[in-house]
């Protein structure tokens, strides 16, 4: 895939969706936008990395804020325009290509419609490689990157160029303003150089995300195991499979966060799997013993259908199987740990590896496999 | 090569006194700016103040001055350069570097801090500012009543973070989402905004207040120097008018929203012996209430001194027992035009009552003509 067509948008939005973690937002709008500045200014180039000059410059876009109002309080479409134009002002320098800071959730796709409208390639790569929900979580921060210049833009015309000590205090200040500017913006940030970008971001997230949806789709159209496409194309693993009992959740400084009980099934029948979240799914637990935890990603997905479900719609009665997926190898070194490791989230318990606690994947398979 | 008048360490002293009177009650104390600006001095830099007149068409001037709370001002120290990169950020956006500044505020903290800045960067500043008085937030400047767009504008805090607002809806959105960046930054930063042409400050600025600070402070020294009554001086210079005489009987004043918030009452002295006055506060002194009646009301400026020392009494020092003087002072044309009374009058601070201005006593006030013409646009 080498252009992003509309009709390539429903596989990139699922794929999105399910590295998204139950978190990142809703991609259904940002997949609308695109759909539409594509029918209007046409297809999205998607290059590879090593397609970008040295001392090109490259550019993240996306939203910030509570995925919640972005479904209400729509984008105009020209918040990206202002932000990028704020930062290229700055910069005095034009954005060569755009990148997605978060494959996970809303942020695959929007960057689909703004490098749309603006006519600029799209890097198969992103920040994070799954969903996350502070802005200095990515690996660029890994790398030294600095989070600013940043430019954010809101739907009333309202502009800002931040410039910071550190990318956590860009992360106050943006959040800070994002409220004030109605609960959702849209940001550039993390300008980087095309060598920059070749090392500090992860690459082909995009081309996987499309892959993620094509292997579900095609499971579906032949009557097959949709759930089981989406664990083979990421390399997951299956947690648990159960019926969602109990979920209790509540908004903790401007976070969705809480704790969904899953009563097993078929052979997990007798045991039970607590899944907490913070916007995204954080650590699963089976009777205590840990099966999986941040920065692996973990996702729960419908049983018949394996469409991923966010931790906001999640309900009472659904019937999910949850898979986890190893992570960027990035994301496991010390830095990585300390930046987004099960101890940032407030969980005194050590990160281990998913794939070191489920050597045997067959296991596993049989597990759903027998339901 | 244009040249003003260079600043002395005595200018500071009064400088800092008058501003305090202009701030009718809050701006902030000017008394740590005063130290950092004396500090600058000492260290051979050099304060250079401009008239309206030296004023070149194509100059561009930037606003500059603190904000954040008054109270927070006094504990957490400012880094000293906050201004100063602000000033930085916002001529890197405009890519116009400034010639000049000028205060946003004369009155209280803010007449001083452009005079820091301007010394650190080595440009002259203007001799006036944007509201002859202080006001609590960032639209309530002549510079913005009369169309100067306040972005970009740039925010710096002691850590080194800096935010450019570049494009605003409008100045009310300046002003939200500065507030709210200053909060986050620990409710003090330093400000730049408003660039503007040499022409657009003569035609928008209150002119002179740098000088009236001055002549107020020197006023008030003087006047103690040689024992005599240094409220009538002031009233005198200023062209206002003793409304009261009092003692400090009950003050009811708390934090809202981020404003000092209250009410004062004076009970009579002397000629005033058996009546009384309320004074509304919201940072700065608002409206003055005999009985149900307004006797002054903002933008006029309510000012209170110490009645034996002459000395300012700012909202947040208030309390019962003080002697005060209660003066009442035209504000400058430039704030009580329709348009301005929009911004600044009893209706932008929730009141109902129409403005009924303080008759004007000062026969040098010259800008009379000046508000006729800004009037229509």
């Amino acid at each position: 895939m080498s252009w992003i067509h509309a009709e390539d948008l429903p596989d990139i939005a699922f794929g999105a969706a399910v590295l998204g973690t139950g978190g990142g937002g809703d991609p259904h709008i940002g997949q609308l936008m695109a759909a539409a500045s594509i029918r209007s200014n046409g297809p999205v180039e998607l290059i590879r990395l090593q397609d970008l000059h040295d001392d090109d410059l490259v550019v993240p876009v996306g939203m910030m804020g509570a995925p919640t109002v972005m479904l209400e309080k729509l984008p105009s479409g020209q918040e990206a325009l202002l932000a990028l134009q704020t930062l290229e002002t700055h910069l005095g320098r034009k954005v060569r290509a755009l990148l997605s800071v978060e494959a996970g959730g809303l942020n695959s796709t929007i960057p689909i419609g703004v490098a749309s409208e603006l006519g600029l390639p799209l890097v198969d790569a992103d920040g994070m490689g799954r969903a996350f929900p502070e802005l200095q979580m990515v690996v660029m921060t890994l790398h030294g990157v600095s989070a600013t210049p940043m430019g954010m833009a809101d739907e009333k015309g309202n502009a800002a160029l931040l410039r910071t000590i550190d990318n956590r205090w860009t992360e106050r200040l943006a959040r800070t303003i994002t409220i004030e500017m109605g609960g959702s913006s849209l940001t550039a940030l993390y300008p980087m150089s095309g060598a920059q970008a070749k090392v500090a971001t992860i690459p082909g997230t995009i081309t996987l995300l499309a892959d993620i949806g094509r292997s579900a789709r095609e499971a579906r159209q032949a009557h097959g195991d949709p759930v089981e496409a989406v664990r083979a194309v990421t390399g997951g693993f299956y947690l648990f499979k159960g019926k969602v009992r109990d979920v209790e959740r509540r908004t903790v400084g401007g976070f969705a966060r809480g704790v969904a009980v899953i009563e097993g099934l078929d052979t997990c029948a007798g045991q039970q799997c607590r899944l907490e979240f913070q916007n995204e799914n954080l650590i699963a637990t089976c009777d205590g013993e840990v099966l999986a935890s941040v920065p692996d990603l973990i996702t729960a997905l419908d049983a018949e259908s394996g469409e991923p479900i966010t931790t906001e719609t999640l309900r009472y009665g659904m019937r999910v199987v949850v898979i986890a997926m190893p992570c960027d190898p990035q994301w496991r070194s010390p830095a990585g740990l300390a930046l987004v490791g099960p101890g940032y989230f407030g969980y005194d318990v050590p990160f281990v590896p998913v794939e070191t606690r489920f050597p045997a994947r067959s296991v596993g398979i049989e597990l759903v496999g027998a339901g | 090569m244009r040249s003003g008048r260079f600043l002395n360490e005595t200018d500071l002293e009064t400088i800092a006194i008058g501003a305090a009177i202009l701030g009718t009650g809050g701006g902030g104390n000017p008394y740590i700016g005063r130290l950092r600006a004396r500090e600058l001095l000492r260290q051979g830099l050099k304060m250079e103040v401009l008239d309206f007149s030296d004023l070149q068409d194509d100059d561009v001037v930037y606003e500059v001055g603190g904000i954040g709370a008054p109270v927070v001002g006094i504990e957490k120290f400012e880094h000293g350069d906050e201004c100063l990169r602000a000033l930085r950020a916002t001529e890197h956006q405009t890519g116009r570097p400034a010639t000049a500044l000028i205060s946003s505020e004369i009155g209280g903290s803010n007449a001083l801090e452009p005079l820091i800045t301007a010394a650190q960067a080595g440009l002259p500043v203007i001799d006036g500012d944007g509201m002859g008085r202080a006001f609590p937030e960032v639209q309530m400047s002549t510079f913005m009543i009369y169309g100067i767009p306040g972005t970009p504008a740039a925010l710096a805090d002691d850590k080194g973070n800096s935010v450019v607002l570049s494009s605003t809806r409008d100045v009310y959105w300046l002003e939200r989402l500065a507030r709210q960046v200053t909060v986050e930054m620990g409710a003090a930063a330093g400000m730049a905004l408003s660039a503007m042409t040499g022409a657009q400050v003569r035609e928008t600025a209150v002119p002179g207040t740098l000088t009236l600070a001055r002549q107020l402070g020197e006023a008030v020294l003087e006047a103690r120097a040689q024992r005599r009554d240094p409220v009538a001086r002031v009233t005198e210079l200023l062209g206002g008018v003793r409304l009261f005489e009092g003692k400090v009987t009950d003050v009811e004043r708390r934090l809202e929203r981020g404003f000092t918030r209250g009410q004062v009452q004076v009970s009579g002295l002397g000629d005033f012996q058996g009546e009384s006055v309320k004074i509304d506060l919201q940072n700065e002194n608002l409206v003055v209430w005999k009985g149900g009646e307004v006797v002054a009301s903002v933008p006029d400026l309510i000012i209170l001194l110490d009645l034996e020392s002459g000395e300012p009494i700012t909202t947040e020092v208030l309390r019962f027992g003080f002697r005060v003087a209660v003066l009442g002072v035209p504000a400058h044309p430039k704030l009580k035009t329709e348009r301005a009374l929009q911004v600044v009058g009893p209706a932008a601070f929730g009141y109902s009552h129409t403005f009924v201005p303080l008759p004007d006593f000062n026969p040098t006030t010259p800008h009379k003509e000046a508000a006729d013409v800004l009037d229509p646009r």
